[in-house]
């Protein structure tokens, strides 16, 4: 033993020097075995004992042990020193000796029979024992399966151990057939040196029902007192607990309520295989439990439906299931509040706060609490309960003023409270009063009486009279009255009106204020009437023969007339004499008097039922006023103010009277009177419309009578005329329109007229210029007349026979009037027309006198240059030509031609026509390119040939008689007279065919034919002498048509063919119809036309 | 079994209130006396047709409220959960005599009034808001109290029977909820199919 405790101090020592260096700790360590080795070679002697060892279970008895070599077994004698020679004789190899206290002891251990044994010396000390506390003992373990939660009981033994320990217990909880430890638990205790019951709960996270709960528990006693090693008790045999054994498949928990949020596990315990779980819509992963039975984990559960969260567990053939509600605690009651209507009940109400999700039994429910009197009352719900149906009614008890109330809240997840302080007498909302009702006192108060139930005979109440009468401010009145037990209040009402319907209600409160009862209903009255206050509103006039005076009032108002006016009554009075007409019945407030002259006082009295009001005079004198002018106003749309100035002489009072200004004399609107010294007053009535013009009278009012100092025509508003001026055109020259126009009747004027707007422009009706006329739009001329008088308007400049299209249009300052238009022409200038003819037909004469005194001046040039002698082909022999060849014969032969020597010595008689000739030959086309018609037609030889004229001579010719013989033929280049001015070489340049007129024995154009195969059959209708055979060649072209000297067609010929014997000109028949002939009219009307819009 | 839940009991005691109400009721013999206290309405078999085809009409509806007020998954679980696997329902044979159907169709109501009494108990707790269900509920029940009496009515008057031997479901009032809502279910499953089937029969 010392070698194990020196060992063990050696250990120590080393321990604490383990960390200094390694080879140190490797050489102690050596050092260690060979020591321990040596103890064993000396305490093995033979049969001797070793490996003393002590527990302790109790701290009050050692257990000791040894171990023996070989086969010495026998009773031995342990002697322990220091303790008086103890000795104690004991046997097999482990023994309990009394607890030594703290120090070494020597036990000597010899066998007692066995003399061989050897003694063994053993150093014993209460730090080489080892408290090992007993086994602990499980007394009960319970499980309450609502609640998943296991309740553990067991007892510590406390009287065995002498001195007061903590202990520490610890207990495990194993679950799925004893293999997963799902808690691990210490649990603090101390003995007291009795022995204690000590209880402990675990609430499982899954029901106990899914699977079977294993408990264990061990302890650990810490004595202070003890100095050797303690060590852990052994672990209790487990206790289990399972749900009774039930065939059917069950899932677990049921019914059960928990918070929103939170984590749970469900299980299916069945015995057959679980193919899915699901909550609500979503599908869980399964966790397996023992055997089948599965479970799910659901984290942070949702608020369940009314009728609560289904988890169900599918199997092949079934659906296993349960319902799990998910809410909150009840919130704490809000806006708790607690009155009474009638001092004998309190109504606490309040709003429950945030909704639970939890219905029927598991709902929120209510209990008042009153504190001073310990007495409640209990929440009944409704089936579907609302906000406003959270209340409770607490019956008042006698003599109790002061309340204090606590609402508890409760429901299957927790509860929740809330408290008021409450005096009764201010927290009074009374009933809303009822049995309203009103007595008459005099025309002007009342009694007004109403019930209000409620014991209110220790306060006072403060009630709310509202009166209203019609087109009037409500009036609220106060009145503080002593309440009664149950009973009818009344109050007196006063400063009313007469005759006055009157609606009163009622709302009453507790004096210390806390709230107005409703309104109570609404109740009429109708004061009594009274005399009236004021005589009525009066004026007259004298009729339009000034014989009679016509008598107006006006209507008192009610305020005034205190009662139905029954009638009136009007008497006229003079120094001289009196006329009454009595009891005028109401609706008539106008009387007419026959009176003279005289100065008369008129008086009017309205009488109703209680008496006749003060009268109400005016005097029938009207004093002249000679400095009297018609002035004009414009109102301000609702009214017209009419101002004067102040006039001292103005005794009594100004009286402005109004009519229409279309109705006849006497007119009477309405009048108005004003304070005398009122410089100013607006005029409105309900009567006043717009656009219409009315004359207003204002009247100043001396001793004697009213004198009319003004007189106004004015409009309250204008408008825009609604007809236009109707105008006409009185005289229309070639420049000039004078138009004239009428006034527009005042009723469709409405509105002064301020000016006419005139437009004109050129036009014709029926155009498209028939819109309306702008001013803005330039071609409009305008003109602003704003002199109203003038009535006429000249409109110069014009042109002359042109449609002018006039507008004329009046305005007011309400705007512009509807326009008037009209068409005028002017008429046309003779004197133009007259000199546009004179001076073309003058020109013409100038132009053919000069012309015929040139000609005749130079006439022989003329003769010999247009008309030189002719040769007579008579004296040729080689024209002889056969007569059937020419004479309707349309295939034309080939004349052979003889030598024609007479023609050659003509032409060379007469020398002075041979530059003529060569001139001839110069123009021609044909002539000046004769190669290349050749080039182009080598093979279309055309033969010119002559034919000679046959001469009718059945037709006389005139012509031809002049020209020198009949045999005569002469061919005139036709188209050198009619060339146009400009361009005539171009014109023979670019159409050299076109350009030439008859030329019989020139060459013939046939170059397009050559371009153009298909066109040769057409060759003898294009080309060659073509006399008189087709007609439609003939271009029937008006010689100043501009076309004619333009075109380019290859057909060109001017004129008609020449006939062979004739040298006119064959001018083709007009044709009307021709269309070339239409465009090209010419006269004396063209040339002077005056187109639109020049 | 246990029987008669808390509201089918004054259904019975008034559709049987004489000595021995509550007690189950043996079909009357043959010449037992069977007196009704109102002389019976001329065209009973009508109405009893009526009375049945106002309930076929409605069986359907009643059955939609129902499981749709469940919740998830019974609208998309009814074979399962609503599917007609009750097991001790009163049987019905259409080709029997009319005595014998009008005997059947009494066990029948009866046995469907009682259910219906459990189950309207039931939703109004668990249910409080689906009002429209309870109306439904409460209309059939209604329709049923009637048609057990024109039944009745009928057996007295033609056949002589007084007194017919019934048998309840089981009571639900000791269940979990969710077996409740299951039974329920079921029940109405059950109902809808049965009474298409006896409505034609008469």
């Amino acid at each position: 033993m010392d070698i194990f405790l020196y060992l063990r101090r050696l250990s120590w020592m080393v321990d604490s020097k383990r960390m200094k260096t390694t080879s140190n700790f490797r050489w102690l360590l050596s050092t260690f075995v060979l020591l321990y080795l040596m103890n064993q070679v000396n305490s093995q002697k033979k049969g001797a004992p070793h490996n003393l060892k002590c527990v302790t279970n109790n701290l009050q008895v050692w257990d000791c042990s040894w171990k023996l070599s070989g086969a010495s077994r026998g009773v031995h004698e342990v002697c322990i020193e220091n303790r008086s020679n103890s000795c104690y004789l004991l046997g097999k190899t482990n023994n309990k000796i009394p607890t030594l206290a703290p120090g070494d002891y020597e036990i000597t251990v010899k066998p007692l029979h066995d003399f061989r044994g050897s003694i063994s010396k053993f150093i014993l000390n209460e730090k080489n024992v080892s408290f090992i506390p007993d086994t602990p003992e499980i007394l009960n373990l319970s499980a309450d399966f609502p609640t998943s939660t296991l309740h553990l009981k067991w007892n510590d033994k406390g009287s065995v151990f002498p001195h007061h320990s903590n202990v520490i217990w610890e207990i495990k909880i194993l679950r799925k057939e004893n293999v997963e430890v799902v808690k691990l638990v210490t649990y603090n205790t101390t003995l007291n040196g009795k022995d204690t019951v000590h209880h402990w709960s675990w609430t499982s996270d899954m029901p106990l029902e899914c699977a079977t709960h294993s408990v264990g528990i061990r302890c650990y006693i810490d004595d202070p007192h003890f100095s050797g090693r303690k060590e852990w008790s052994d672990w209790s045999p487990l206790k289990n607990i399972s749900r009774s054994s039930d065939s059917q498949s069950k899932v677990f928990p049921q019914d059960k309520v928990i918070p929103v949020g939170s984590d749970i596990t469900f299980c299916c315990v069945t015995q057959e295989k679980v193919i899915s779980a699901q909550i609500g819509y979503t599908k869980c992963p399964l966790i397996h439990l023992d055997g089948e039975s599965v479970a799910i984990k659901i984290y942070n559960i949702s608020a369940s439906e009314n009728s609560g969260t289904n988890v169900v567990f599918t199997t092949k053939e079934n659906i296993f299931g349960t319902v799990i509600f998910v809410g909150y605690p009840p919130d704490i009651p809000q806006k708790l509040n607690c009155e009474t209507h009638d001092l004998k009940e309190i109504i606490c109400t309040w709003d429950p706060g945030r909704p639970t999700a939890l219905v029927g039994p598991r709902n929120t429910s209510y209990t008042l609490f009153e504190s001073f009197s310990g007495k409640y009352v209990r929440f009944k719900r409704v089936e579907a309960p609302t906000n406003e149906s959270y209340q409770l009614f607490f019956q008042m008890l006698p003599n109790q003023e002061i309340y204090n109330f606590t609402l508890n809240a409760r429901n299957p997840l927790g509860h929740s409270e809330s408290t008021i302080l409450v005096n009764t007498t201010e927290k009074v909302y009374p009933h809303t009063p009822t049995s309203i009702r009103v007595k008459d006192v005099n025309s002007t108060a009342v009694i007004l009486s109403w019930h209000l139930p409620g014991s209110f005979a220790k306060i006072k109440l403060l009630c709310e009279i509202e009166i209203n009468k019609a087109s009037s401010a409500q009036e609220l009145r106060n009145v503080t009255i002593k309440g009664v037990e149950n009973s009818s209040y009344l109050v007196a009402v006063d400063k009313l009106n007469p005759y006055t319907m009157y609606t009163f209600r009622i709302r009453c409160s507790s004096e210390t204020f806390w709230k107005w009862s409703k309104w109570s209903n609404e109740k009429q009255y109708l004061t009594t009437e009274a005399t009236p206050s004021k005589g009525p509103d009066t004026w007259r006039e004298w009729s339009s023969d000034g014989k009679n005076l016509i008598i107006y009032w006006k209507p008192l108002p009610v305020n005034e007339a205190n009662g139905k006016i029954l009638f009136y009554n009007v008497s006229c009075s003079s120094d001289e004499k009196t006329q009454s007409l009595s009891e005028i019945p109401d609706p008539q407030h106008k009387a007419e008097i026959q009176l003279d002259k005289n100065d008369y006082i008129i008086s009017v009295v309205a009488k109703n039922s209680v008496g006749s009001s003060p009268p109400s005079k005016i005097a029938s004198m009207e004093i002249p006023n000679d400095d009297l002018k018609i002035e004009q106003a414009v109102g301000m749309g609702n009214g017209i103010l009419l101002s004067w100035n102040y006039d001292p002489n103005m005794t009594c009072d100004y009286v402005i009277k109004w009519c229409n200004s279309s109705q006849s004399e006497p007119c009477l609107m309405d009048w108005k009177k004003v304070p005398s010294n009122s410089t100013e007053t607006i005029i409105e009535s309900d009567q006043f419309r717009p656009g219409v013009r009315y004359n207003f009278f204002l009247y100043g009012c001396r001793n004697k009578g009213y004198q009319l100092l003004r007189s106004v025509i004015g409009y309250i508003e204008e408008l825009a005329p609604i007809v236009a001026p109707n105008f006409t055109v009185e005289d229309t020259s070639a420049d000039s329109i004078l138009v004239k126009w009428e006034d527009i009747p005042v009723e469709e004027l409405r509105g002064f007229l301020r000016g006419y707007l005139f437009y004109f422009e050129k036009g014709e009706r029926d155009t498209s210029k028939m819109k309306g006329l702008e001013s803005s739009r330039s071609d409009v001329k305008v003109k602003n007349i704003t002199d109203i008088s003038q009535k006429t308007l000249r409109i110069a400049d014009l042109q002359g026979k042109t449609s002018y299209h006039l507008v004329l249009r009046a305005y007011t300052d309400g705007g512009m009037g509807p326009e008037k238009s009209m068409f005028v022409v002017t008429k046309e200038n003779s004197v133009g027309l007259i000199i546009a003819i004179l001076i073309p037909v003058a020109v013409a004469v100038l132009v053919g006198v000069v012309t015929s005194i040139l000609c005749y001046r130079k006439r022989e040039w003329i003769k010999e240059t247009f008309y030189p002698d002719i040769p007579n082909p008579e004296n040729c022999k080689a024209l002889q030509f056969q007569k059937s060849v020419c004479e309707g014969n349309s295939a034309l032969k080939t004349l052979e031609m003889n030598p024609c020597t007479p023609n050659n010595v003509e032409v060379l008689e007469t020398r002075t026509t041979v530059p003529k000739i060569e001139d001839t030959e110069i123009i021609s086309p044909v002539a000046e390119h004769p190669e290349e018609i050749s080039d182009a037609e080598p093979e279309n030889h055309v033969v010119v040939s002559y034919c000679p004229p046959v001469v009718e001579e059945e037709i006389p010719n005139p012509g031809v008689d002049e020209a020198g013989g009949t045999s005569q033929v002469i061919y005139i280049d036709v188209q050198s007279m009619y060339q146009p001015q400009a361009k005539p070489e171009e014109e023979q340049e670019t159409d050299p065919v076109g350009g030439a007129g008859y030329k019989p024995q020139m060459h013939l154009p046939v170059t397009s034919s050559l371009e153009d195969p298909a066109a040769e059959d057409d060759l003898d209708t294009t080309a060659g002498y073509r006399p008189q055979a087709n007609v439609n060649t003939w271009n029937l072209v008006s010689p100043d048509s501009p076309r004619s000297t333009d075109s380019n067609s290859e057909v060109v010929s001017f004129g008609s063919p020449c006939s062979i014997n004739s040298r006119q000109f064959l001018i083709p028949p007009k044709d009307e119809d021709s269309p070339k002939s239409n465009g090209g009219g010419w006269s004396f009307t063209n040339f002077f036309q005056n187109k639109p819009n020049d | 079994m246990k029987v008669l839940a808390a509201g089918v009991v004054p259904l019975l005691l008034v559709l049987h209130w004489k000595h021995g109400a509550g007690s189950p009721l043996p079909i009357t013999p043959v010449n037992a006396t069977c007196v009704t206290r109102h002389p019976c309405h001329n065209n009973l078999m009508n109405q009893i047709r009526n009375q049945l085809a106002q309930l076929n009409s409605s069986a359907n509806a009643l059955f939609i409220l129902y499981y749709t007020a469940q919740g998830e998954p019974f609208p998309n679980n009814l074979d399962k959960l609503c599917g007609p696997n009750v097991t001790d329902f009163p049987p019905f044979h259409a080709n029997g005599t009319e005595k014998a159907r009008l005997v059947e169709l009494y066990r029948i109501i009866a046995y469907l009034g009682a259910s219906l009494g459990n189950i309207t108990r039931d939703q109004k707790i668990l249910n409080p808001n689906a009002l429209s269900l309870h109306s439904k509920l409460n209309a059939t029940t209604d329709t049923m109290r009637g048609l057990l009496s024109n039944v009745l009515c009928r057996l007295c008057s033609k056949y002589h029977v007084a007194h017919v031997e019934v048998a309840y479901g089981p009571d639900t009032s000791g269940k979990d909820v969710f077996q409740k809502k299951k039974l329920g279910c079921q029940l109405l499953g059950k109902y809808k199919q049965v009474i298409a089937v006896v409505a034609q029969a008469f």
